[in-house]
């Protein structure tokens, strides 16, 4: 018979909740009242710890799918999907070694900010339209996941329960701007790693492993009794191809998401951020080890009582309510909820960064600091309505997956940032065509737009990973060839970098006023990369089984 | 002007090897795929190929970035000393 979720007392998921967002709003009127710049603002005045940033950091990564999506995928995929969620510990490490603390020693509130200093106006547009649509995809899923959390909490409407806590999360996040994102968001990562790890001791006691007292990594004596039930639980099932394929998609995607690169910004400082990001990897792989306990324990559950979960989505709550007490029960529902919240605090500061700061920037580069914050605080609460209108009736494009919208990122904004920092050559009318071809090109061959013109099958291409292997590499290419040809056209020369924009390259990299033409030039490397990037490329376009 | 070059070299170079051992810690599962034959024995009473991407991808990761953070950031203070002398190098110069 399907096991179906239901708490046996409301009234106490109701007191968690509110008693959760009773702390988010005192964290955001503390918050508010050190707000008095747009430093402040954006960027938590560059003041946030290593720990606080190492759990914001992670708070902001892990979404409402580690505690739901992520294990109903688990239950479908099985080990190969457990692959695919362990790389996502790399993009932050990968983002400050690369682009992370040379943007921090800018100050750069978002990455678009350095896009303007290092391309100019009409490349931050192009920047800013693709990292703003990504991230209202990534906050309307959110919205909508939070939306049926509270209908299934509250057993109310969903368009209620969507109206109630859309309004409760974006007004705490619009009070608190960074500072309050940031503290939340610690808060939140402790809350939600609890929720995940300490209930998941008593399910696996109760299901008769010896490793309860240490659920993440403790469980390796129900490995036999599992495999008598599923014998290809622990198969890798795919070719290297579709392992390869995370790479481009998934690695690079997140590499360049604003709202990711924007916590490592926050940090007290350069070395700073580089702590963070080992406390991040400790908390993260903490809760994301929960959550292969989950996927685990939710398979076992349904293959040795026979019990079928009707939505595999609620595998952790039923679980919860079928061996823990209420108040746990709850409790782990607070802690998916807290999930979903950190994650939309992080998009909405995203979208208020690059909307509020890098466009209006551009529009009214004189404008006041004091004004700048006021809009900022307009253009937070305007995305998070637009979040929430959008999620009352969600337009189909829009609902496609996350993770579907990395591979967008990644061949879109990915090549920009990189080659921006890391090149001198990185031509801007190269950046816009390669950004534009190449982000359209990846929406017209996956199958959510025109399924008779698709690269790739199945769940590669629905999740962008076949997409992303074509259009990725191509974009890195056709960025390093045409900034090689255009910057030799005297046709073109206004779009040559200039010595300024060089200069940003030196400087950024911490050689202060020391500017050395030599440095982060040249056309070998990068002519390499490219060869690499189309060989990629042709692989991508081999037919997939 | 060695003294630049070789900072140059190093930032490079310390990039290009982190990023190699950040890519090979996250999607270590591959080389299980490249490598059948790795596909066998168990730890801690899992198949190998389950829990080491899920300890490299945690532990492994974790004493890579710690070592990352102190390299770099030694690093960083080499740059700032070369920084500091260079713009006092132009002070004096100038007056």
């Amino acid at each position: 018979m399907p096991a179906e979720y239901a708490l046996s007392n409301v009234w106490i998921g109701i007191g968690v909740v509110i008693i959760l967002f009773a702390i988010f709003y005192y964290v955001g009127w503390m918050a508010s009242r050190k707000t008095t710049s747009d430093e402040d603002f954006y960027a938590a005045g560059f003041s946030i710890g290593p720990a606080t940033n190492g759990l914001g950091m992670a708070a902001t990564w892990a979404s409402l799918a580690t505690f739901m999506g992520v294990i109903a995928l688990i239950q479908k995929l099985q080990v190969p999907f457990v692959y695919l969620w362990i790389q996502w510990a790399i993009s932050i490490p990968l983002l400050t070694l690369l682009y992370g603390t040379s943007l921090r020693r800018m100050k750069a509130f978002t990455p678009a900010t350095f896009i303007k200093a290092r391309y100019g106006n009409a490349s931050t547009i192009v920047i800013v339209v693709w990292m703003t649509l990504i991230m209202v995809m990534y906050a309307l899923g959110q919205m909508i996941g939070l939306g049926r959390a509270f209908e299934l909490l509250f057993g109310v409407p969903y368009n209620t329960a969507l109206v109630v806590a859309g309004i409760a999360t974006v007004g705490f996040i619009t009070l608190g701007g960074m500072y309050g994102a940031s503290y939340n968001a610690a808060f939140q990562m402790i809350v939600m790693t609890i929720a995940m790890v300490v209930p998941m001791g008593a399910i696996m006691k109760a299901m008769g492993s010896s490793g309860w007292w240490f659920p993440p990594l403790a469980y390796g004596d129900m490995v036999p009794s599992m495999l008598e039930k599923i014998p290809t639980f622990f198969d890798m099932k795919y070719d290297f191809r579709w392992y390869f394929s995370l790479i481009p998609a998934f690695t690079l995607g997140p590499v360049a998401l604003p709202h990711l690169a924007m916590r490592v910004f926050t940090s007290s400082s350069v070395k700073n951020a580089r702590w963070a990001v080992v406390w991040f990897v400790v908390f993260l792989g903490l809760l994301f080890t929960g959550t292969y306990v989950a996927g685990f324990a939710g398979n076992y559950f349904t293959a040795t009582t026979g019990r079928e979960i009707a939505k595999p989505d609620q595998t952790v709550l039923i679980l919860n309510v079928f061996y823990n007490p209420t108040l746990v029960a709850a409790f782990v529902m607070g802690g998916a909820l807290a999930a979903g919240l950190s994650t939309i605090g992080g998009n909405l500061m995203a979208i208020a960064g690059l909307i509020g700061n890098d466009l209006l920037g551009i529009v009214a580069p004189d404008m006041q600091a004091s004004k700048k914050v006021r809009i900022g605080y307009v253009a937070l609460a305007m995305g998070g309505v637009a979040a929430i209108l959008l999620a009352f009736k969600p337009p189909a494009f829009l609902v496609t997956s996350i993770l579907w919208a990395f591979g967008l990122l990644a061949t879109t904004a990915t090549p920009a940032i990189l080659l921006g920092v890391w090149w001198k050559e990185a031509n801007k009318l190269a950046m816009m065509i390669s950004s534009i071809s190449c982000g359209i090109l990846f929406i017209v061959i996956s199958p959510h737009v025109i399924p008779s013109i698709c690269v790739g099958a199945g769940l590669p291409a629905k999740l962008g990973m076949s997409g992303g292997m074509v259009t990725i590499p191509l974009s890195f290419t056709m960025f390093i060839v045409l900034s090689i040809v255009f910057n030799r056209m005297p046709a073109l020369a206004e779009y040559a970098p200039t010595l300024e924009d060089k200069k940003v390259i030196d400087r950024i990299h911490g050689w202060v006023d020391d500017y050395d033409e030599a440095r982060y030039n040249g056309i070998t490397w990068p002519i390499g990369f490219a060869i690499v990037c189309m060989i990629v490329f042709f692989w991508g376009l081999v037919p997939w089984s | 002007m060695q003294k630049k070059q070789e900072l140059y070299k190093k930032e490079i170079r310390l990039t290009i090897i982190f990023s190699v051992l950040l890519l090979l810690l996250g999607h270590s599962a591959s080389i299980f795929v490249l490598f059948p034959s790795l596909q066998a024995g168990s730890f801690w009473g899992f198949p190998t190929q389950y829990i080491v991407p899920i300890l490299l991808g945690w532990f492994g990761l974790a004493i890579v970035c710690y070592i990352m953070t102190i390299v770099c950031n030694k690093f960083d203070d080499e740059m700032e000393e070369f920084a500091k002398n260079a713009s006092s190098e132009k002070v004096t110069e100038k007056a």
